[in-house]
């Protein structure tokens, strides 16, 4: 809508279409729930074979070192043809974390096999009693000669029981004021002695959520990130790019294409009441388009966004829910059907994509949370 | 988010903001309710510097400058609250420039020498654009206009840009506000300028032919209008804006400023994020268009969302002020009503959102 691509864009874009329409087993195609390893890592293996898995990836560690236009096509295109999503720990946070911060040694032993997806990886962030006051995280690491003892709990962890290992923020000095500088950034084995993982079921029925026990856990010194106490910059290096990576505007367009399909289904499109509030939704679609070629744009000509992109995730995040929630009216007696309702313009997800946008104000820093950073770092407001 | 622009663009953009410096709350104050709601003087300024023929061709004299350029100009327009009618004039010498041949009134207009806006609208509420009540008819080799226009800007004008139903379709004329036939009746707003309903009664008038790169004359207008609206929308959004945050950084309640208050903390960056969505929608828009052929769907979507925005945020910005706010004494009441006036002109937001509904065949 407000970027179009180069002759060079538009043939890569070609070539990626028909390469995933050629290639993306059907039963993997417009998932709502991401499907379990099993069944989703040999897609992952598939991409990776290609040489796609990792476009955001420079040459030298075997990604693409696709532009970040040919990034959004990717994403785009994945989007388009229903693609499941993939596990994006290692090849969207703690890839390009070790990429910046990491020994030689550490880079050579874990880039590769995020690569091969022979290794998933876990975000050990929160805990029990550090959801947003994350730097009020007490799972302690403790230096006894060549290895750390770890002792605590980690919460809300994707996947982590399909995962081998995790970075984590651990404190190092429970001493240290402000707290975030006691805080250190490690890598741990998840097959170790004294780990117990419990999965957590959702709202929306599956359990890609849980909680990871750590009781005297070794872990070798070798595996901390950066320097000692030093983890709180290193994990916040990178959440600029991840909010702008998560606010591409694809998925609230596929959205809008599922409540018109429902809407029609039911009939409430004809509803003039019905049609106004789509309207405001699909003109905050285009809007959200906007920002985003415009957060691009910036970002193409290293002007570095830094907490104005907490703009784009509020707006998109709760933009999906708006949408979720038209969907559900729209779907009348079917909102609360656990099954993806059959309708004669086909088959359509409604509960599950509710409940499962209701995540999405939540996880990587809330809302409110936001709109703090917001408040004091752009608006700057006083405290 | 900081817009990418040229350094001709950030120039332009600075000589803008430096011309509204010197308007502001207190001139527009000292306009309100008067017989004429703006200085001439000021306009034939404006029209000296280039910025009323800023989309008009280089060939016709005009600067030759897209939508980004004008949206800057404008943006800077609504933030000074200023009161010369830059924005109307600058796509009414776009029209008049489009035809194979220049209208006659073209150079005064860009040199702000006269006045001519757009008289597009009919209704309250419902307007199909291309489908005007007004007629045109030709007799004895004359264009003649019967029929009504509404809430009109007309403080001031020269002449106007009727839209009317002919034998073809819609049609785009210029009519003379000393023609024979035409009559100005005016109503005050709140804004301080006045509208006007305009009485076409066979009035003369001259066709307005079409850009060639344009589906119709009336359509190119039309969405020139509701993106200009829309810039100086967003202008006055970010003003008060401003001014806002500059209040909560200095008042005291409790012993503490009250910006350090999570409720209004939290409200403020609402506003914050309508202003910046607008500002993107706004600028990607005029970026990805030609000033002769905007995407009328993308037209109804900036101006709904500008118009809904500018309202919820001078609103907010009221609230956030306490009762000071509800003063006249206080400028930022000022913002609040001119964003009433201009989310009302060719097409509030409900209006739009259903001109979205058809255009982007969203129930189709």
């Amino acid at each position: 809508m407000f970027r179009s691509d180069t002759t060079a864009e538009g043939e890569f874009r070609t070539k990626v279409r028909t390469w995933l329409e050629a290639n993306l087993p059907f039963g993997l195609r417009g998932r709502t729930v991401r499907p379990l390893p099993a069944e989703l890592m040999p897609w992952y293996h598939t991409l990776s074979r290609k040489g796609w898995i990792a476009p955001h990836w420079p040459k030298q560690y075997g990604g693409m070192s696709a532009t970040l236009n040919e990034q959004i096509i990717m994403t785009e295109e994945l989007a388009r043809v229903g693609a499941p999503h993939l596990p994006v720990q290692g090849l969207n946070h703690i890839g390009p974390i070790l990429m910046e911060f990491a020994t030689a040694a550490q880079k050579a032993l874990h880039l590769p096999p995020i690569l091969a997806g022979t290794v998933i990886w876990a975000q050990g962030y929160s805990e029990p009693g550090a959801g947003s006051d994350l730097a009020s995280l007490s799972t302690r690491a403790t230096l006894e000669g060549d290895h750390f003892v770890v002792k605590g709990q980690k919460i809300w962890t994707t996947w982590a029981h399909h995962s081998d290992w995790m970075f984590a923020l651990v404190r190092t000095d429970p001493q240290a004021q402000p707290r975030h500088a006691g805080i250190s950034f490690l890598l741990i084995d998840l097959h170790s002695p004294g780990i117990r993982i419990r999965p957590i079921k959702t709202i929306a029925g599956d359990d890609e959520f849980a909680e990871v026990f750590f009781d005297d856990v070794i872990v070798p010194a070798e595996n901390l990130v950066g320097k000692l106490h030093d983890g709180w910059r290193i994990a916040n290096a990178l959440l600029g790019h991840e909010r702008l990576a998560t606010s591409n505007p694809q998925t609230a367009m596929m959205a809008l294409e599922r409540i018109k399909t429902m809407a029609r289904a039911s009939g409430i499109i004809t509803d003039p009441a019905f049609q106004d509030r789509l309207a405001a939704a699909s003109i905050n679609v285009t809007a959200l388009s906007a920002m985003f070629s415009h957060a691009v744009q910036l970002t193409n000509n290293e002007h570095s966004l830094g907490p104005e992109a907490s703009v784009i995730k509020i707006f998109s995040t709760e933009l999906l829910q708006t949408l979720n929630e038209l969907l559900i009216e729209a779907a009348g007696g079917h909102a609360s059907a656990k099954n993806p309702v059959t309708t004669n313009f086909g088959e359509v997800d409604v509960a599950a994509s509710f409940l499962q946008s209701r995540r999405v104000t939540i996880y990587g820093g809330s809302s409110e949370i936001q709109r703090n950073v917001l408040a004091r770092r752009v608006l700057n407001l006083p405290n | 988010m900081d817009l990418h622009l040229t350094s001709e663009q950030t120039l332009l953009r600075d000589s803008a903001a430096k011309f509204i410096g010197a308007a502001g709350p207190k001139v527009t104050r000292g306009f309100r309710e008067q017989e004429l709601s703006f200085a001439p003087v000021r306009l034939r300024e404006a029209g000296d510097l280039g910025w009323l023929g800023i989309l008009v061709p280089g060939a016709a004299n005009g600067l030759g400058l897209g939508l980004t350029e004008l949206a800057l100009v404008l943006e800077q327009a609504g933030r000074g609250l200023l009161c010369e009618p830059i924005g109307l004039a600058a796509i009414s010498a776009a029209a008049l420039a489009q035809g194979r041949k220049p209208h006659p009134m073209l150079d005064r207009v860009m040199a702000g020498a006269v006045l001519v806006v757009p008289a597009l609208q009919e209704r309250a509420y419902g307007d199909d654009p291309l489908a005007p009540h007004t007629q045109v008819v030709e007799k004895g080799g004359t264009l003649c206009l019967t029929g009504q226009k509404a809430f009109v800007c007309a403080d001031g004008a020269d002449g106007f840009l009727v839209s009317a139903s002919g034998r073809d379709g819609p049609v785009l004329c210029y009519v003379a506000r000393q023609a024979s036939g035409c009559t100005l009746s005016t109503t005050q707003t709140v804004e301080g300028r006045k509208l006007a309903t305009l009485d076409l009664a066979d009035a003369p008038a001259d066709l307005v032919p079409p850009h060639p790169s344009s589906r119709n004359a009336v359509d190119a207008l039309h969405n020139l209008a509701l993106l200009a609206l829309s810039a100086e929308l967003l202008g006055a959004m970010e003003r008060a804006l401003e001014v806002t945050l500059d209040y909560l950084r200095i008042r005291k309640q409790f012993g503490k400023l009250i910006g350090s208050f999570q409720a209004l903390q939290h409200q403020a960056t609402n506003i914050y994020i309508r202003t910046e969505a607008v500002r993107s929608l706004v600028f990607q828009t005029a970026a990805n268009n030609d000033p002769y052929c905007i995407d009328p769907a993308l037209a109804a979507a900036v101006k709904a969302k500008a118009s809904e925005d500018a309202l919820a945020v001078t609103e907010a910005c009221i609230q956030l002020h306490g009762a000071i706010g509800f003063t006249d004494e206080h400028d930022i009441g000022l913002y609040l009503k001119r964003a009433i006036l201009l989310s009302s002109l060719f097409g509030n937001a409900a209006a739009q959102r259903r001109r979205y509904i058809a255009i982007a065949g969203l129930t189709g």
